[in-house]
């Protein structure tokens, strides 16, 4: 027998019983829809993070110290330790190009125009060179010891009249102290210009470290410095011999986005860090230990983390795909019962056992692949209103469309193999006698 | 088209049964065909008769291929049945052997065309070949404008007939019927039993297995068989009246 005509025969008998059908592909729908959305969101996710890494980002070593072992990515579990004088010594370092710190500040609310906009976690205070030039749409960059701001697009563009360059902004910090700024840059992005601050767009306003966080915010900052004058903090423990605030977190820029001499920053960093040299080294005490990563290797925390989801993910589909077999295979057992009496009609007549198998074997086939191709339909489409919803660039990973009518195909097979076998086997005579 | 010619003229007869016998392991052993030997001619219009048990269904699925004898040889179509492995024993059911059940035994979602076109289905002809070889038949039996119609669209005595058309799909050797009209009605199964003797006519070889006498006698001979024995040959002449002891 003719395969194409083993497949015209198989459709038939599919369609002889379309809900029972349809409820047997159902495991299959939903194993292959599955993994299909959460490849899609995967892919879309790495791309929309990965094309947040900006060049001049890769020399950048991000840096905090926190408990070892401390799971959740970025800044997770962090202490401020990080003194200005060992920023200072860094900076002389010669792998080092510069080094400053990063800390995020509390805030009430943005005030521009008189408009009040109620805002927590608007303000960074960094380095200049944490705002790079290539993400400036305009002005330019802070400068340290100034009052002096950049802002996002998504602070830009929140009040009844967009903020320019030049203007001044209000800004209400935690404690209810409010400082001022002039905007002197305003970015091309309102998502995270760093890993520490997450990759999703949120109003944010980057002021210099000095003096936004060592005078103004310092006091609000558990564990910070009252002010600049060495005032042993609370938390900071009382042989601290800082001159003032400490920070959460650094930023080494190495002198060029080699490996190498990201390895030399690195390593030069965090032998100086976690000496008795260092104000860190001595915070650290037994409890803590600086974690020195650049972007793409946070990112490959991330991507680590987004694979073993997968891979959680994969392997609850794999179940479902198992059930789904099953169910393919039982309800493919149920038929050839049913059809004892159509096996035996078809024999007689002159089918041999391989045209039988064929035609059990293609029936289950095609249930396997008619639930793989749903069910990649159905995955493409939960996974394009997933990176819609998250805003996210779409990627579809086009080799698991693929895959998956493979494991459709495979399924179908594995689950037909034993009933279509079974059917080849039956005795014609006994099976003409059957009722 | 039914044969006009008899196939392989180098042989006399389209079956040959010789000493055959069939024996059942069903914890003590039962003869179903104890020492049978019969000769079906080509072109001959052969009617087995026997009570239940008498060893009917055993010959019917020795003489169609279904089965094999424990005992003896069954030539069909010039071959030797228990010399041939499965498949190709499939191959000669399928090609020299035609079925009519009385449950008609008609695939329930193929079309009458379809089921009629079934057998070619297994012998890799061509779609549109087996469907005008189908139509052609379902024309001689009669059924042209059913052709699209499901069988429980059709009549008992329409689902006879599609069968018959399908047995002769292939141009057989040999035309077994299994109680043919055992589920049509007085009317009906005069219908399919002129279509019978028509496709006789014609030069089909036709073995009806009945319990029926007025069926049997439509044939040109009755096979008596009795405990797996058989019994007597009973040779009916042109009239169909009277009747006489075989000898064989």
């Amino acid at each position: 027998m003719r395969p194409l005509e083993s497949l015209r025969l198989s459709w038939r008998s599919i369609r002889g019983h379309k809900l029972r059908s349809s409820l047997t592909t159902l495991g299959i729908v939903i194993g292959i829809a599955a993994v299909i959305a959460f490849v899609t969101l995967g892919a879309s996710l790495q791309a929309g993070v990965i094309g947040d890494i900006s060049p001049d980002d890769q020399r950048n070593v991000y840096g905090w110290a926190a408990e070892p072992d401390t799971e959740g990515g970025p800044l997770a579990g962090a202490q401020p330790v990080f003194s200005e004088d060992d920023l200072d010594e860094l900076d002389d370092h010669d792998d080092i190009d510069a080094a400053y710190g990063y800390m995020p500040i509390s805030t009430q609310a943005l005030v521009y125009g008189g408009e009040i906009s109620p805002q927590s976690d608007a303000l960074v205070a960094a380095g200049p060179s944490y705002i790079r030039e290539e993400t400036l749409d305009e002005g330019r960059q802070f400068e340290q010891g100034e009052r002096e701001a950049v802002v996002n697009p998504a602070v830009a563009g929140q009040f009844e009249e967009d903020i320019e360059v030049g203007d001044e902004l209000l800004i209400a910090l935690q404690g209810g102290e409010q400082t001022s700024v002039t905007v002197v840059g305003i970015t091309d992005t309102s998502e995270g210009l760093s890993p520490f601050e997450g990759f999703e767009p949120s109003p944010r306003v980057y002021v210099p470290t000095d003096p936004y966080y060592t005078e103004d915010a310092a006091g609000a900052i558990p564990g910070g410095a009252d002010d600049q004058d060495g005032d042993d903090g609370g938390a900071a423990g009382p042989d601290l011999d800082a001159d003032g605030a400490l920070y959460l977190a650094i930023v080494v820029e190495a002198e060029s986005a080699d490996d190498e001499a990201i390895e030399d920053a690195r390593e030069s960093a965090l032998a100086y860090l976690e000496s008795e040299e260092s104000d860190a080294g001595e915070l650290l005490g037994d409890d803590l230990e600086v974690t020195l990563q650049t972007s793409a290797e946070l990112l490959q925390q991330l991507e680590d983390v987004l694979d073993l989801l997968q891979n959680f993910i994969v392997g609850i589909a794999a179940i479902s795909l198992l059930v789904g077999s099953i169910g393919i295979a039982n309800i493919m057992l149920v038929s050839v019962t049913e059809r004892t009496r159509e096996i035996g009609i078809m024999k007689a007549v002159g089918a041999q056992n391989r045209d039988i198998l064929g035609l059990f074997l293609a029936e289950a086939v095609i249930l396997g692949v008619v639930g793989a191709i749903l069910g990649t339909a159905l995955g493409l489409a939960a996974g394009y209103l997933g990176a819609w919803y998250i805003d996210l660039p779409l990627v579809y990973p086009y080799e698991y469309v693929v895959l998956a009518i493979v494991v459709g195909v495979v399924v179908g097979i594995a689950s037909g193999l034993y009933p279509a076998w079974r059917a080849a086997r039956t005795d014609p005579i006994d099976a003409l006698r059957y009722e | 088209m039914a044969t006009s010619e008899p196939k392989g003229a180098e042989s006399g007869s389209a079956v040959t049964l010789e000493n055959v016998s069939k024996i059942y392991e069903l914890g003590e052993p039962v003869h179903a065909l104890d020492g049978v030997s019969l000769e079906i001619p080509r072109g001959s219009y052969t009617a087995i008769m026997g009570p239940s048990g008498s060893g009917k269904s055993t010959l019917m699925n020795l003489v169609g291929c279904l089965d094999t004898p424990t005992e003896g040889t069954v030539v069909v179509d010039g071959q030797d049945v228990s010399a041939l492995n499965d498949r190709e024993r499939t191959t000669l059911r399928g090609t020299t052997v035609g079925f009519v059940f009385q449950t008609f035994n008609l695939m329930p979602r193929l079309t009458a065309l379809e089921n009629v076109a079934l057998p070619q289905l297994f012998q890799n002809v061509d779609r549109d070949v087996r469907h005008e070889r189908a139509r052609e038949l379902l024309e001689r039996v009669g059924l042209a404008d059913r052709e699209d119609h499901l069988p429980n669209e059709l009549s008992g005595g329409q689902r006879q007939r599609v069968a018959l058309a399908r047995a002769l799909v292939n141009d057989p050797a040999i035309v077994l019927a299994d109680e043919p009209t055992g589920n049509l009605d007085t009317d009906t199964e005069d219908d399919v039993l002129d279509l019978f003797a028509d496709f006789h006519g014609a030069g089909t070889t036709m073995v009806v297995v009945t319990h029926e006498r007025h069926v049997a006698e439509r044939a040109d001979r009755i096979v008596h068989l009795l405990d797996g024995k058989l019994e007597r040959i009973e040779s009916l002449d042109d009239d169909r009246r009277s009747s006489g002891e075989a000898s064989h």
